[in-house]
């Protein structure tokens, strides 16, 4: 998939940091101030989550960065490039899936995609090329000459993908794009976003689902009543320590031990009897297993209690309170 | 794909124009197959072909029986044939149902769209907001167009049953063409305008009803508005014919002095009618000069729907009857400015 990447890296390419960057952009409808100087970055080549609770502003930030609505405020630069003075340059190199299926029923898989490839003034010759290449690669090359009202969801979601990704844009743009998948595609979709951001395309992710977004985000944007309220890296948000929850065999065994240890603990309450406690790295936590089981105490299970984004966006929640 | 995105610049260079309206034939395609493929729309046209057969039926049934009634009262039967009737009831039918069934075709096209979820992804690509909405307004307008061309037969049948020429339905079809555009433009305007398609749809009918029934209420009631007077002398006619031999032939004479007689100056509130969809048909279509024909000619609806509107002071001498303006024109300026809606 090389050759997917070299959109970035033509002449006309955008700057070498290709990503998609917003400045203190505001947004209202009415009297309703749905993004207020919201700040937002998202690197080439990583992808980044935009996290927040419904209504925190997500689906209008992403309105504004695919160019369909205009900031009131501030700016928007995409490579680059000012969405407002070159639209159809700026568009060209974005691939926008909206949270909404929007399928043309009627029409097959095939057709969607050609459309698409002609509204974005693809060359026609290569069109249907392009279109049986993306085809195969969200897996729906069976299903081409069907019409889209006979796909499942997570078959309509992937056309959905493949479509935006038809004109090989270098900022991908997805809006809860696992909402409705089943376990089995949402890893499929992890690996492919995986995989469009190692070919150097920016990969923004809305979601609040954030186990899903532990996996594959490299940074985060956490946005809260139209305002970004933290941007880190995942790697950030794991250094600022993290919950870990331990059973064990015998819990008054594995309590006695954390006790001798001189560890603070919480005892949980719930399926199954166990301890949870704050731990600051991933190396304190290494140690402590290595104590336990050294002490003898029979550990049945240990981790992480909450995804890194989850353990930051239920304090951003907690601070809000 | 480097040589992609190199001839996409090409591309972008090369003809403006040209681009711009593959564009609109790109979305018009889209639109088409999506209309096309849905089994309601040919059980819609099955039903009106089977309708307006029965009309053209009917009216020709009629038309024999009426013959064949007056044959046995002894009178002699009408010489001009049923084609300028058929012809004109036909006519006025697929006019009428062109107007139901335009909106229902049109004003949804954008809001629809909107609410489908399909709107913005043709918006976010390099299509710009004025080819999606030719696009819209031209599938729409081709969708409707399949209706008049499945009332074609029966117009032609109107022709071949006498006293017309094809060019009456070449006209008349024109002319149907350019309403039912109309109304279409209406329906997408309105429904780039509304929040909601159902409430657009209601919009644009109640704007076809505007422009048909609106324009008549508003002649009817301005009329009275138009009290006024002319300067003619007296009207003298020449004989009372006896009823039994038809209406009286309208040869008068004038003579006396010029005085000031009360009159209605309809032709200050005419131009509403300039709005009517029948009245812009029937003011298209060539109708043979029949002044000089014997007797009171058998003028057809149409032809007097496109007459009435220059009625003149009943016995002014000589009748200060207006020319035309053109009517179309005047409904054109009726249509909601809605075309640089961005639609976002």
């Amino acid at each position: 998939m090389a050759m997917m990447s070299e959109t970035s890296e033509g002449p006309d390419g955008p700057a070498p940091d290709g990503g998609i960057t917003a400045r203190a952009v505001s947004r209202s409808f009415g009297a309703v101030h749905a993004v207020e100087h919201m700040d937002f970055h998202a690197p080439a080549g990583k992808v980044t989550a935009l996290i927040g609770p419904n209504g925190a502003g997500k689906t209008t930030l992403l309105l504004m960065l695919a160019s369909l609505l205009a900031p009131d405020e501030g700016s928007i630069s995409v490579g680059g490039l000012d969405p407002s003075r070159n639209r159809a340059e700026v568009r060209s190199r974005l691939g926008w899936m909206p949270d909404t299926l929007g399928v043309w029923e009627s029409l097959t898989a095939r057709e969607i995609l050609t459309q698409m490839a002609r509204f974005y003034r693809l060359p026609a010759a290569g069109i249907g090329q392009r279109v049986a290449e993306m085809l195969q690669r969200v897996r729906l090359a069976d299903l081409a000459d069907q019409p889209a009202r006979v796909l499942s969801r997570g078959q309509q979601q992937r056309l959905s993908l493949a479509r935006a990704l038809i004109h090989d844009p270098s900022v991908l743009l997805l809006d809860e794009p696992a909402s409705g998948l089943d376990p089995g595609s949402r890893v499929e979709l992890r690996i492919m976003l995986r995989q469009l951001a190692a070919e150097g395309k920016a990969v923004v992710v809305s979601s609040h689902v954030l186990s899903e977004l532990d996996e594959i985000a490299d940074g985060a944007v956490f946005v809260n009543k139209g305002r970004t309220v933290r941007q880190q890296t995942t790697e950030e948000a794991a250094a600022g320590g993290r919950r870990y929850a331990i059973t064990a065999s015998d819990t008054s065994a594995l309590a006695a031990t954390l006790t001798e240890l001189g560890l603070v603990f919480r005892a949980e309450d719930g399926r199954r009897p166990g301890v949870s406690l704050t731990l600051a790295s991933e190396g304190d936590a290494e140690r402590l297993l290595r104590d336990l089981v050294l002490a003898g105490v029979g550990i049945t299970s240990f981790a992480p209690a909450a995804g890194a984004l989850e353990e930051t966006y239920m304090n951003l929640e907690g601070e809000r309170q | 794909m480097s040589q992609l995105t190199g001839n996409r610049e090409d591309t972008s260079r090369s003809g403006v124009a040209a681009a711009y309206l593959a564009g609109i034939g790109h979305v018009v395609a889209l639109e088409l197959k999506q209309r096309l493929r849905s089994r309601g729309w040919y059980i819609m046209l099955a039903i009106w072909f089977l309708l307006t057969g029965l009309v053209t039926w009917l009216t020709w049934a009629s038309w024999n029986a009426s013959q064949a009634a007056q044959r046995a009262f002894g009178m002699p039967p009408e010489s001009s044939g049923p084609g300028s009737m058929i012809f004109e009831v036909v006519l006025a039918f697929v006019l009428l149902f062109a107007l139901l069934v335009a909106p229902a075709l049109s004003a949804n096209a954008v809001n629809g769209d909107r609410a489908g979820g399909t709107l913005a992804i043709l918006q976010v690509t390099l299509l710009e907001p004025g080819q999606i909405l030719w696009g819209k307004f031209f599938a729409a307008w081709l969708a409707a167009l399949g209706f008049l061309v499945a009332s074609t037969p029966f117009l032609v049948i109107g022709v071949a049953l006498g006293g017309l020429t094809p060019g009456h339905v070449l006209v008349s079809l024109l002319m149907l063409a350019v309403e039912v555009g109309v109304v279409c433009a209406l329906g997408v305007g309105i429904s780039a305008l509304a929040g909601r398609p159902l409430f657009s749809i209601v919009v644009t009918y109640l704007a076809v009803a505007g422009l048909v029934f609106g324009t008549l209420i508003s002649f009817g009631l301005g009329t009275g508005l138009t009290q006024g007077t002319v300067m003619a002398n007296n009207a003298q006619y020449r004989e009372y014919a006896p009823l039994q031999s038809g209406p009286f032939e309208p040869t008068y004479t004038c003579s006396g002095p010029l005085r000031e007689q009360p009159a209605l100056h309809t032709e200050r509130v005419a131009w509403t009618l300039g709005m009517n969809p029948f009245v812009v048909v029937a003011d298209a279509i060539p109708y043979r000069d029949r002044t000089n024909q014997q007797g009171f000619p058998s003028v057809g609806a149409i032809e007097g729907i496109s007459q009435a509107g220059l009625a003149c002071p009943p016995d002014a001498c000589p009748p200060p009857c207006p020319g035309y303006p053109h009517r179309l024109s005047i409904q054109a300026l009726d249509r909601p400015a809605a075309w640089d809606h961005d639609g976002t």
